[in-house]
């Protein structure tokens, strides 16, 4: 069983980072308090992991053949990975960083499945693209709507409150969903858990790390990227939720934070797109690039080195 | 604690919005009070302003206490805050006027200009107020913000021609003639202050969009 101890790793790291995605916005803005933001997050994703969970979980696994030594190796790297991005505050991408230690692996051993890879890859770019094409359709079609019906300041500011928390908690549970997959998806490839039993440890890791380490990049997602109003706040967490939901569907764990920066930048090009700081992108996707390549690569060096 | 406030259904947003109106009203009868005292050279009029200025002070602290109880979403918190100080501003410039008119003696024709402006001061916080109402419905404030900034203009060119007129007015000594400027900054003064506070209004409607 040590050999899921990296898995939990990477689940806490998961969840340390990537629960800045869920509420960084409205804890930001102040719509939500820190606390409450953990507390619900934590619930949420663990509701998402055990309902939806096992849908992602194959794609994962079947990027190459593991061995249950090569899972740990794969989520240890991960989690490595994971851990350096969020001590420097930048919002990684679990997905890349287990992806790229999935792929690591299989060259070593030679079993990597590229034709899946490109399936994942595809679903990669269009992330970002699809939140930002929805952030911008719902910040219009939503604006439109609550001007039009919503017109009073108490109301709007009582509608503003309920909708944060509501896509939060949306948010949090395709969170689990979808990311459940990076965590404990090899161990179901390598036959070491049942994808239930994946499903629950993962979404407990996850849970763990949102409630002890999430602070930091809660606060560089919220206010580093854009400066956002509390309906700004509310229509990129639910995009970000969307976003991760559709891609659970399509059975691919996919980036929350690729998915939030788009709805970001979508939110920002309603306004003025000069209101994006394009140094803060720029580091982001730069920890995206860096993010597969270090876990292939970390992966790759833990197995030839401890395990040869 | 969250779902508490959502429950609340918004009682303390609306105890600051019935806190705002009143404290706009008291600042208007401030300001008929100070146009009756004009008018009238009643000075006795003055220490009823005060009196309200006194309860504008406990009325902007029950406001912002309670904003930062939780009214209101914290990222509107800062320009309410602002509006409120704002309005606060002008009743302690309009008391300090006040105080000054009860020391001085002006000619009945500046007297009669000052009396204009201090009617002009009184409409642009009628104005104040239904501008505050018409952005809690989220009317459009447009027009309202042109009609204070028409007024204020108004103000304005009074203004110069005063300010003229009063450099031919003998003074006895240099206290008095300090007091008649400070005075006359100060009436001419409020219509920009309640200007201020229009255009904080517009920010707190835009940023709720």
């Amino acid at each position: 069983m040590w050999k899921i101890a990296s898995g939990v790793f990477l689940g806490w790291s998961l969840g340390a980072n990537d629960s800045a995605n869920i509420f960084g916005t409205g804890v930001a803005t102040g719509a939500v308090r820190y606390t409450t933001a953990i507390v619900l997050t934590s619930i949420f994703v663990l509701f998402g992991a055990l309902v939806e969970g096992p849908k992602c979980m194959e794609t994962v696994g079947e990027l190459s053949l593991l061995s249950p030594v090569d899972a740990f190796c794969c989520t240890l790297a991960g989690g490595l990975t994971m851990t350096a991005l969020t001590l420097a505050a930048l919002p990684a991408s679990s997905s890349h960083a287990v992806v790229g230690a999935v792929i690591g692996v299989g060259m070593l051993s030679g079993s990597a499945d590229f034709s899946r890879l490109y399936r994942i890859v595809v679903c990669w770019v269009f992330t970002p693209v699809c939140a930002l094409a929805l952030a911008y359709v719902l910040f219009r079609v939503l604006g439109y709507l609550i001007n039009r019906t919503i017109p009073s300041l108490t109301s709007r500011n009582t509608l503003y409150r309920a909708g944060i928390l509501l896509a939060g908690c949306y948010g949090a549970y395709t969170l689990g969903a979808n990311n459940v997959a990076n965590v404990t998806g090899v161990y179901v490839g390598a036959a070491l858990l049942s994808a239930e039993v994946a499903s629950l440890v993962g979404g407990l890791s996850i849970a763990a790390g949102v409630l002890t380490y999430s602070r930091n990049v809660m606060v560089t997602v919220g206010k580093g990227i854009a400066p956002l109003g509390p309906f700004s706040a509310f229509v990129v967490v639910l995009t970000a939720a969307a976003t991760l939901h559709l891609f659970t569907q399509v059975g691919v764990p996919v980036s929350s934070s690729q998915a939030v920066v788009g709805a970001v930048v979508g939110v920002g090009m309603v306004g003025d797109v000069r209101t994006v700081s394009q140094r803060m992108l720029g580091k982001i996707v730069l920890g995206w690039l860096l993010t597969p390549v270090a876990g292939g690569l970390l992966a790759y060096a833990l197995l030839r080195v401890f395990f040869s | 604690m969250f779902l508490k406030k959502l429950l609340s259904h918004g009682q303390k947003e609306q105890k600051v919005v019935d806190g705002i109106e009143q404290h706009i009203r008291l600042l208007a009868r401030a300001c008929e009070l100070f146009k009756g005292a004009l008018e009238t050279g009643d000075r006795k009029l003055v220490e009823e302003i005060v009196h309200l200025e006194r309860q504008g002070d406990a009325a902007r602290r029950d406001i912002i206490g309670t904003i930062y109880e939780g009214a209101f979403l914290p990222y509107l918190r800062p320009n309410l805050c602002k509006f409120v100080e704002n309005v606060d501003h002008v009743f302690d410039l309009l008391q300090e006027t006040a105080l000054y008119f009860r020391e001085v003696a002006l000619p009945e024709n500046i007297q009669d200009v000052c009396v204009q402006v201090a009617a002009i001061n009184r409409e642009m916080c009628d104005m104040l107020l239904i501008t505050f109402q018409a952005m809690l419905r989220g009317e459009d404030l447009r027009e309202k913000s042109l009609a204070v900034r028409i007024y204020e203009k108004k103000v304005d060119d009074i203004k110069f021609d005063l300010m003229a007129d009063v450099r031919r007015l003998p003074v006895r000594d240099f206290w008095e003639g300090k007091s008649v400027a400070d005075f006359l900054t100060g009436i001419t003064s409020i219509s920009d202050f309640i200007e201020d506070a229009t255009d904080s209004l517009q920010v707190i409607h835009l940023s709720m969009r």
